[in-house]
């Protein structure tokens, strides 16, 4: 990306400052909202007093976008950027078994959390959530903490956390919507909310089914292979009396993916069918309890699981080729305490117990953790103008150390519009199952994966099995040492500051530093087919930093403007001591000419773009009942290994003939209020057109859709 | 993936004779350059392949498969794996250094420090995905040679080369079939036939 670019990028993102934050302080100004979340501390509060980079997503701004994807509506956030499994990108017709996640702060999918209502989803495939999971119909708000949230959620929250709050008592009693576009989507949505009494119910469901679509016609299969997807909720809520109150929640989730592709099993072409399955389901019970109004408590247990089957037939004779099944369980009961008041002192201590197992094709048998975990935490209001929240938690478990991860946060408000943030924290992802237990030997080529705890079990067996010589010394391997979780620290320093109560202005500079990174590593001797045994270990470490802005601008009660930009930068601290060190070279795939590769050179991890930037306007008439919502996302120049082949062997992106080329994404919505209690909605995605088939293969280009929403207001009750 | 095209490949192979102190005809009187060549060439292998393909450096051609108990060769390729023939491999005194610096810089071959193969799965120059003598992208198929990494062999019979791996390229490689039908290994080394350590 040149300087040029750069410059029209910077003048989109402060022109906005300079027209409308000078003239508009009069009263119809709408406010820019001081949202409540309960992410950041696990107790309510309002963002201004959180210490924490934190973004909030409303339900208008879900709905106004009229889409149906979780992911499209993450990507359209400031420094949120949508990610393939590098695995996931180039499958060619197979089915993609890895989908797309969300990089936060640079740090892959992985790192980042995924709650829904305060609890994690399960079954992370190469570690990445099918967001596609989460139905949108029902959100109430999406809330994001960017930065470790390891001392309140443990592992996972290295990068941040996402909360996806779904509706407890919505001020529409009935709310329905169809959902219609291209490549024949269909999307049903239903939704009831009753009260009665002190008992207040929410029903919902949802159907959501496409075509799929075929981006390359030279490759036999879909690109995006046909779908249907169900899913439910209830959530009921008593009020048992003044003082308690106890939440039933239940979640259901299936889609089914009807699969056709190509496979070779003796180098010969068949074609193969069959279906995927994924279902997943959660039961969340909560009892809440006042004591007085300084002490509050909860209980809790929630359970859920995840089941993924994938079965194929060959074609031609109907008969069965392949089933992959997985099967991951997680049971949790946990309780919270609250002493004080909020803001001004709040004493929150929590401990909770995560029985999870795991059950796959892939491993030899039933995989059980169970962990344990106390975390405490202080909110302070030190004076008028500082608070502080400090906060560590505790984890212990039988299959890696136990780990401490602290955290403190601290914003000072030198005047009322004017808030200086800054927050160190550690976190830790331990190892998944896959790194642990995996006992793989791929059948075509014949190499064998063994996780961490399977190494010992599985060299033994294969050497009395004869696949590993007798005169291998195996002893040295047979007590590994066990994984570490991966760590990291993560700063963030920032600002907001308010103008005439319409503009706000956010900075944000972060850095992360992670080490341990767990990484596949082949054992010194082969097979006796003279294939590599692989294994897991913590081998690296990397770094990502960059700094993220964001304007928010209510120019009157009719339009709105959003803006956020962020600059990354994300290295692996190894290759940058190997090239100090002389020891990385590179060989141009021309002349042969082998050299150093330079420090400046080096331009950092694969696939993360140095420029991200959004732009969100909104525009009502109010004479006419209509409005008009307009996003746009700019992905910047992103490296790509081997992209078109190319090679220079040094392992690293250092040659801008690896670059892919920036994109952008923009999408516009138009609503209409028709009668009493109609919406209409009709829009465009990716109006640009953007396609990338190998790269991007879940971008189909221009879409068309449209919604037609029904949603009476409340009676209200005389 | 493209595809080289062997033909053209094998007809370019340049002999260069590397006359750096040869080229000025200067008053003092410098001591001959030793007579060594440097050769790019390649080998296509058939990718699935369960025998070694052969290559000796003084002919600068490939070995027949009936040679493969001789002398005759120097190194040979199966997929990923690398042979020098010695030992297990071979019946003659060949041994392998890997060496990680700029091919073109490196004029004197040691003494000593030479492995071998020890087993028919235990070869002197490291085969595997981490720390072997090339890059593999999952995603791409893209097999790359590291940079900067090279072999110093002694030959079967006693002479010193040094050779490097340039490119690995599939030969009718159709994806979504993951294998493709051959490879095409190219090279270039060094050898030096006066029987000197000097490059």
């Amino acid at each position: 990306m040149g300087k040029k670019s750069l410059h029209i990028i910077l003048f989109l993102f402060f022109f906005p400052t300079v027209i409308f934050a000078q003239k508009h302080g009069r009263d119809s100004v709408p406010k820019v909202l001081d949202e409540v979340i309960v992410t950041a501390t696990r107790t309510e509060n309002k963002v201004s007093n959180i210490p924490l980079p934190v973004e909030v997503i409303s339900a208008k701004n879900i709905q106004r976008s009229g889409s149906q994807k979780l992911l499209d509506i993450l990507q359209m956030q400031t420094g949120l950027v949508v990610a393939n499994n590098p695995l996931g990108t180039s499958l060619q017709g197979y089915p993609n078994p890895f989908g797309e996640g969300v990089q936060m702060q640079g740090l892959d999918p992985a790192y980042t959390l995924i709650l829904v209502d305060g609890e994690p989803l399960v079954g992370r495939n190469a570690g990445i959530l099918n967001l596609g999971r989460i139905a949108i119909g029902n959100i109430k708000q999406i809330e994001i903490i960017k930065g470790p949230a390891t001392c309140l959620y443990g592992s996972d929250a290295l990068a941040g956390v996402i909360n996806i709050i779904t509706e407890s008592s919505s001020e529409n009693p009935v709310r329905f919507q169809t959902h219609y576009a291209t490549n024949n989507t269909l999307g049903l949505t239903g939704a009831v909310s009753i009260l009665h009494n002190k008992t207040s119910v929410e029903l919902f469901a949802n159907r959501y089914s496409s075509d799929g679509y075929d981006l390359d016609k030279n490759i036999y299969g879909k690109t995006i292979d046909p779908f249907r997807d169900y899913s439910g909720n209830v959530k009921v809520k008593f009020q048992l009396n003044e003082k308690s109150d106890l939440t039933i929640s239940a979640r259901y989730f299936s889609e089914t993916q009807f699969n056709n592709y190509l496979i070779y099993p003796q180098d010969h072409p068949e074609v193969v069918k069959g279906t995927t399955r994924e279902t997943d389901g959660s039961v969340f019970i909560k009892y809440n309890h006042k004591l007085n109004s300084k002490v509050s408590y909860y209980a809790s247990v929630y359970s859920t699981y995840y089941h993924n089957n994938a079965a194929v037939f060959l074609e031609k004779n109907d008969s069965f080729y392949e089933r992959i099944e997985l099967t991951d369980f997680l049971l949790r009961p946990e309780i919270q305490v609250s002493i004080g008041k909020n803001p001004s002192s709040l004493f929150t201590t929590g401990a909770g117990y995560n029985i999870e197992k795991l059950n796959s094709t892939r491993y030899n048998s039933v995989n059980k953790l169970n962990s344990g975990y106390v975390f405490v935490q202080k909110q302070l209001l030190v004076n008028s103008k500082t608070n502080i929240i400090a906060g560590a938690r505790y984890d212990k478990n039988s299959l890696y150390p136990a780990q401490l991860s602290p955290k403190i946060a601290m914003a000072y408000k030198p005047a009322p519009n004017f808030i200086l943030k800054g927050s160190v924290g550690a976190g830790f992802k331990a190892p998944d199952f896959r790194q642990q237990f995996l006992n793989f030997s791929n059948s075509l080529i014949g190499y064998t994966i063994l996780g961490a705890k399977e190494l010992a079990h599985g060299l033994q067996r294969m050497q009395n099995a004869g696949e590993i010589a007798p005169s291998v010394d195996i002893k040295p391997y047979l007590h590994p040492n066990d994984l570490d979780p991966e760590k990291s620290i993560g700063v963030n320093l920032g600002f907001d500051y308010t103008l005439h109560d319409n503009t706000v202005f956010k900075l944000n500079v972060f850095r992360n530093d992670i080490s341990n990174l767990i990484e596949s590593y082949n054992l010194p001797f082969n097979k006796t087919n003279n294939q590599s045994i692989y294994s897991y270990k913590n081998l690296n470490r990397v770094f990502t930093e960059g700094l993220e802005a964001s304007l928010t601008n209510n120019f009157n009660a009719n339009f709105s403007i959003f803006a956020g930009y962020q600059f990354l930068i994300a290295k692996d601290k190894d290759v940058i001591n190997d090239i100090k060190e002389g020891k990385l070279y590179k060989r141009d795939p021309v002349t042969y000419q082998t050299s150093l590769v330079s420090l400046s050179e080096y331009k950092g991890l694969y696939n993360r773009s140095r420029h991200n930037a959004n732009l969100r306007f909104q525009y009502n008439n109010v004479s006419h009942r209509a409005s008009a919502f307009i996003t746009a996302k700019y992905r910047g120049d992103y490296g790509y290994s081997g992209l078109n082949g190319f090679q220079n062997g040094s392992g690293v992106y250092d040659d801008d003939r690896e670059t892919v080329k920036g994109f952008v994404l923009l999408n516009t919505t138009l609503s209409k209020k028709i009668w009493k209690d109609w919406e209409v909605q009709g829009g465009i995605e990716n109006i640009l057109n953007y396609k990338n088939k190998t790269l991007m293969p879940n971008i189909y280009g221009r879409t068309f859709f449209i919604n037609l929403i029904f949603k009476p207001k409340k009676i209200k009750q005389q | 993936m493209k595809i080289t095209n062997l033909k053209l490949t094998l007809l370019s192979a340049a002999i260069v004779v590397t006359g750096m102190m040869s080229c000025g005809k200067d008053d003092n009187p410098v001591p001959t350059p030793a007579p060594s060549i440097t050769v790019t060439d390649s080998m296509k292998i058939g990718y699935s392949d369960n025998h070694y393909a052969f290559y000796s450096f003084k002919d600068s051609s490939r070995v027949n498969l009936s040679d493969s108990a001789s002398t005759k060769w120097d190194f040979g390729v199966r997929f990923v794996s690398i042979i020098v023939n010695s030992h297990a491999s071979g019946p003659g005194n060949a041994g392998v250094i890997t060496e990680n610096s700029i091919f073109n810089n490196y004029t004197t071959a040691p003494a000593d420090g030479y492995g071998y193969d020890t087993s028919s799965t235990n070869l002197a120059i490291d085969n595997s995905f981490s720390t072997g003598w090339y890059n593999y992208d999952n995603a791409t198929h893209v097999l790359s040679p590291k940079a900067g990494k090279f072999f110093v062999i002694k030959t079967a019979d006693g002479h010193y080369a040094k050779m490097e791996i340039l490119a690995v390229d599939y030969a009718n490689f159709n994806p979504p079939n993951p294998t493709p039908d051959s490879l095409v290994y190219k090279f270039r080394y060094t050898y030096q036939s006066d029987g000197s350590r000097n490059f």
